[in-house]
């Protein structure tokens, strides 16, 4: 016990701590802290009760229902229905960015959408969109995607699994180009609709009616705020504005019909991979059937391999989804219609006017002192210009676009180069050469009338030599026959002809025509809209009868129908084809029935003969409207 | 051998203010515990699995064991210092070797119901082997031998729980041998010459002392918002369930910060927040008093203390409770990195308690004792 009473002698010294340093210590630190108090929880108090609040607090949109289509009996063509979708929270992603990216390392596993790509969209989305927020970065997954999104989300801070509208369409393939579909917006797209309410990953129509009637169908999206825990689990809906469901379109467009003649045109297209066809009311512009082939499933746009099925969409030569029926090709015979309207009003030929046309070739000694050889599909003999237009005489219009110098036929004005601007007025006036106005998204094309002023400002520059600039007496001849630069969309042909066929109204085409809303209420009847064409009715009576005369006895007798008398126009517009071959665009547009028209059809078909290949599909057309549809 | 029993005047000087200051502490951690453990509005759950329960019943033993250690002369412990102080340092080894690792730190003896956190005791030993080191050597350091034995005893546990890593425990290791230097009277210029040792040697530890995670804290608190997911996520929760809470607070388990969650630890290191979300201002203040007389009892027994042995046993606690307290409500504050350490008597946790209580008891040893070894 030695050791044990030297420590006890040791440890009993007398104490000479010196406290009042830990005093000091105690006054200092408890001062730190008490000043600290005062700052946060008395002076800056608001600054923390605000970030409390941004915290917990968190407001929504409440997208509204979208808006419905329906087709002219009522038949819905469109539905919505849930899809899934993975979102990220940008203020709940890790800063660090290896933390991110192994994130997205997990995500590639169940979404199959590569990490690096995730990466990009976020980066993009925080540059360009926003710092914070929430982004979709894959839609539409399957079923086991969002089950496996579903069980892993606690695991992955900041992904959510959304389910969200999409859209479904009802009506076939036949409807794809008028319907549309909806995507994701762009940047510049949101620019504009964030101050509509639109959040960033809402889908838009892209295309057709979609996006024509986005605004009416999208409706007013409402507002939630809601009280969140740090999980972003809901706790409790504070306040809410509901939203205003869209409103519904209402079509003119016959469902049966439109998928009728989608099979028609399959059917008897031969060797086309192009067809289009326009049914068209003759007296109020209503669309009763838009077909353009080859179509898509407009549904793959809300499939989950979207991107895989858009990519073959884009890279078919057909390019299928193309609106052809709005967009342009050398109408061919089709446009003889606006040239003897021309001639007629201009006077320089009445329905009595007869041309020899002798020869299959015809030698033409130009006004500029050259001979063209022009040539007739057959010896017509002598022909009036009621039966020219039905048997579709190339000569005779030749004659009475250009003229003919030794025959003393001056064509449609004093000289070569008035010829064609007269031409291109009365074509214009008929609507060609620029768009019709049509309820569908831009994809309408204005198609193209030719004129001397054009060619010398669209052909300057370096690319083109001088003579390729000057007006020739040939351009003015095939410009009479719907051939050379001449250009127009089978839409266009369609309502050219319901202004034949009306007596001169030029009609706006319509797809809606009308607007209710969520519970059925008229919002808004479309009207019909016209304008009048400087041809008088004498004059296109004319027409009209060259055209009866077609499909009675002329060009176009495979469009006859039986019992009852229409009438109408081939056209066989030759192209040099992408091959360098010369090829024809085959057309068919006219009227039914004769004496009082109803419809109009327009057949248009990539490759083929105008009265071969078009008109029997007309004539099948016109038969199912008399039949089946009259009585509606 | 040592005054084992107490004499009835003995037993009278026993600090009962002190140990009510101290059970007020706990109570008040109770509640906290409770808001912060369990949804607002529900009831608490008679079971060893809620906290409450369980802090509950470590304050029960732990009160018992500051009432057996008050009867205990602190000159047996001082007597078994040395045995303390190697038990302690073998037991820190043996949890690098096979303790529980959690949240990427090695801090546990998992015993089953209870996690031993050896690091708690070893406070202790460094209080108890450094007062018996001083007092052995005449009672101060105006050596510069005895200075640097001291300095030399402090560096193994310090080092041991560095590297778990606990750089929150380490710290109070450095402010408790700090203290005890000051108070013992170390001469100014062996302060001013260590001091300008350790300056130069901060650079060093920076480079390969720190790990990243440990920076990344620090300069999380001088730009708490550069990272608020990570590592700055609980100090910025923090600080605004403490701002929001303004002078009254927003009102026992009313706070959305803690009742949400958006509170991480509300029960251990961030039980502060808690507090000064739901009672404000004044409930900080009511607490910080607490501190205050519990602090001003302590220093009170250092003041009475018969022996340089039993006052540097009282300033080593003292010491070791300020700082605790004193970092713990910085953390919560955003004004020190975070640094996992408990709020004293308040926090739930059974090794903290346990070992502040027996800290209490050997104040309350120190006061009862004190006329025996007056040197007069």
């Amino acid at each position: 016990m030695f050791r044990n009473a030297k420590s006890r002698t040791a440890l009993r010294n007398r104490p000479r701590g010196n406290l009042r340093i830990l005093w000091i210590a105690i006054i200092i630190l408890f001062a730190v802290l008490l000043i600290r108090l005062i700052d946060m929880q008395i002076i800056n108090r608001g600054d923390f009760a605000e970030k409390a609040q941004n915290n917990r607090i968190i407001q929504t949109n409440l997208p509204a229902v979208r808006g419905l289509i329906y087709d002219r009996s009522g038949n819905p063509l469109v539905d919505n229905t849930v899809s899934f979708s993975a979102s990220i929270t940008l203020s709940l992603l890790p800063v660090d960015e290896q933390k991110r990216y192994r994130l997205y390392l997990q995500l590639e596993k169940i979404l199959d959408l590569p990490a690096i790509e995730i990466s990009n969209q976020i980066e993009e989305f925080e540059k360009k969109i926003s710092q914070s927020g929430t982004l979709i970065i894959a839609r539409n997954l399957s079923h086991e995607q969002a089950l496996m999104l579903e069980q892993s989300t606690p695991d992955l801070i900041g992904v959510a699994l959304e389910m969200a509208a999409q859209r479904t369409y009802l009506g076939g393939s036949s409807l794809s180009h008028i319907l549309g579909y909806m995507g994701a917006q762009t940047e510049i797209e949101w620019e504009e609709r964030k101050t509509q309410g639109y959040g960033f990953n809402e889908l838009v129509g892209k295309t057709g009616l979609e996006a024509f009637y986005e605004n009416i169908l999208h409706g007013t999206p409402g507002k939630a705020v809601t009280e969140i825990n740090a999980y972003g689990s809901k706790i409790q809906i504070l306040d809410e504005i509901a939203p205003l469901p869209g409103q519904n379109i209402h079509l003119s467009i016959d469902l049966k019909l439109q998928n009728h003649i989608a099979e028609l045109l399959e059917q008897g297209r031969g060797e086309a991979n192009i067809a289009a066809a326009v049914v068209m009311d003759a007296n109020t512009g209503e669309i009763l059937a838009l077909v353009s082939l080859p179509n898509y499933d407009n549904n793959i746009f809300s499939s989950a391999n979207r991107d895989e099925e858009y990519k073959k969409l884009i890279n078919d030569p057909n390019l299928p989804l193309l609106n052809w029926s709005l967009n342009p090709a050398a109408p061919g015979s089709t446009f003889k219609l606006v040239t003897a309207a021309a001639a007629l009003e201009e006077g320089r030929a009445t329905a009595e006017t007869s041309y020899n046309v002798d020869s299959l070739a015809h030698e033409f000694l130009g006004f500029d002192g050259r001979t063209y050889q022009f040539f007739d599909w057959r010896i017509h003999g002598l022909i009036n210009l009621t039966e020219a237009i039905a048997w579709s005489s190339n000569i005779y219009f030749y004659m009475l676009s250009c003229g003919f110098p030794r025959e003393e036929l001056p064509g449609l004005g004093d000289d070569v180069e008035q010829s064609a601007v007269t031409l291109s007025y009365y074509a214009r006036r008929f609507g060609l050469g620029s768009k019709t106005g049509i309820d569908l998204v831009a994809s309408e094309s204005p198609g193209l009338i030719p004129t001397p002023e054009w060619k010398r400002r669209s052909r300057t520059g370096p690319n083109f030599a001088a003579t390729e600039r000057e007006w020739y007496y040939a351009d003015t001849c095939f410009m009479g026959i719907g051939q050379g630069d001449v250009t127009a969309t089978p839409l266009q042909i369609a309502v050219m002809t319901a202004a034949i066929a009306n007596n001169g109204k030029l009609l706006t085409p319509r797809i809606a025509t009308k607007i209710t809303d969520a519970e059925g209420n008229l919002i808004e009847q479309k009207p019909t809209v016209s304008t009048k064409i400087p041809v008088s009715q004498k004059n296109l009576e004319v027409i009209r009868e060259g055209m009866r005369q077609a499909v009675e006895n002329g060009s176009a007798t495979l469009a006859k129908i039986e019992g009852i008398q229409t009438a109408g126009k081939t056209g066989t517009a030759e192209f040099i084809a992408s091959d360098g071959t010369t090829k024809e665009h085959a057309w068919f547009t006219g009227f039914a029935p004769f004496d009082s028209p109803e419809i109009v059809v327009t057949i248009y078909l990539d490759l083929g003969q105008g009265s071969l290949k078009a008109s029997p599909i007309a004539a099948e057309i016109m038969r199912y409207y008399l039949s089946k549809m009259r009585d509606k | 051998m040592f005054r084992g029993t107490q004499t009835p005047q003995e037993w009278a000087r026993f600090d009962y203010l002190l140990v009510l200051i101290a059970l007020a502490l706990v109570a008040y951690g109770l509640i906290l515990i409770h808001s912060g453990s369990t949804e607002s509005g529900e009831g608490l759950k008679i079971s060893f699995n809620s906290p409450v329960i369980r802090q509950g019943i470590f304050a029960i033993g732990s009160l018992v064991a500051m009432i057996i250690l008050s009867r205990l002369d602190y000159h047996a412990l001082l007597h078994y210092a040395w045995w303390i102080y190697g038990i302690t340092i073998f037991l820190l080894i043996l949890l690098l070797i096979i303790g529980q690792t959690d949240f990427g730190s090695t801090r546990w003896f998992d015993l089953g119901i209870f996690q031993l956190q050896p690091s708690e005791f070893a406070k202790i030993s460094l209080i108890l082997i450094l007062a018996r080191l001083i007092s052995d050597r005449g009672g101060d350091l105006k050596s510069l031998k005895t200075l640097l034995f001291s300095l030399l005893l402090s560096i193994p546990p310090l080092f041991l729980v560095f590297i778990q890593p606990d750089l929150g425990t380490s710290i109070i290791f450095i402010t408790i041998w700090v203290g005890l230097v000051f108070v013992a009277g170390a001469t100014r210029r062996h302060l001013i010459i260590l001091g300008a040792f350790f300056l130069a040697l901060i650079p060093f530890i920076w480079t390969f002392g720190v790990e990243d995670y440990q920076i990344e804290r620090i300069s999380v608190v001088l730009n708490a918002e550069e990272d608020p997911l990570d590592s700055g996520y609980n100090p910025i929760q923090a600080q605004i369930a403490i701002g929001s809470g303004g002078l009254f607070g927003k009102g026992l388990f009313e706070g959305e910060q803690t009742q949400l969650n958006f509170l991480k630890v509300p029960t251990k290191d961030f039980i502060f927040s808690v507090l000064g979300e739901e009672l404000g201002f004044l409930g900080a203040i009511l607490l910080l008093g607490l501190f205050l007389l519990l602090l001003w009892r302590i220093l009170r027994a250092a003041q009475f203390s018969g022996d340089t042995a039993g006052q540097l046993l009282a300033v080593g606690i003292v010491t070791m409770i300020l700082f605790q307290l004193f970092i713990n409500i910085a953390v919560n504050l955003g004004i020190f990195p975070v640094t996992g350490l408990p709020l004293p008597f308040v926090s739930a946790g059974g090794s903290s308690l346990l070992t502040l209580f027996i800290s209490l008891g050997i104040v309350q040893s120190v006061v009862i004792h004190h006329r025996a070894y007056r040197q007069n």
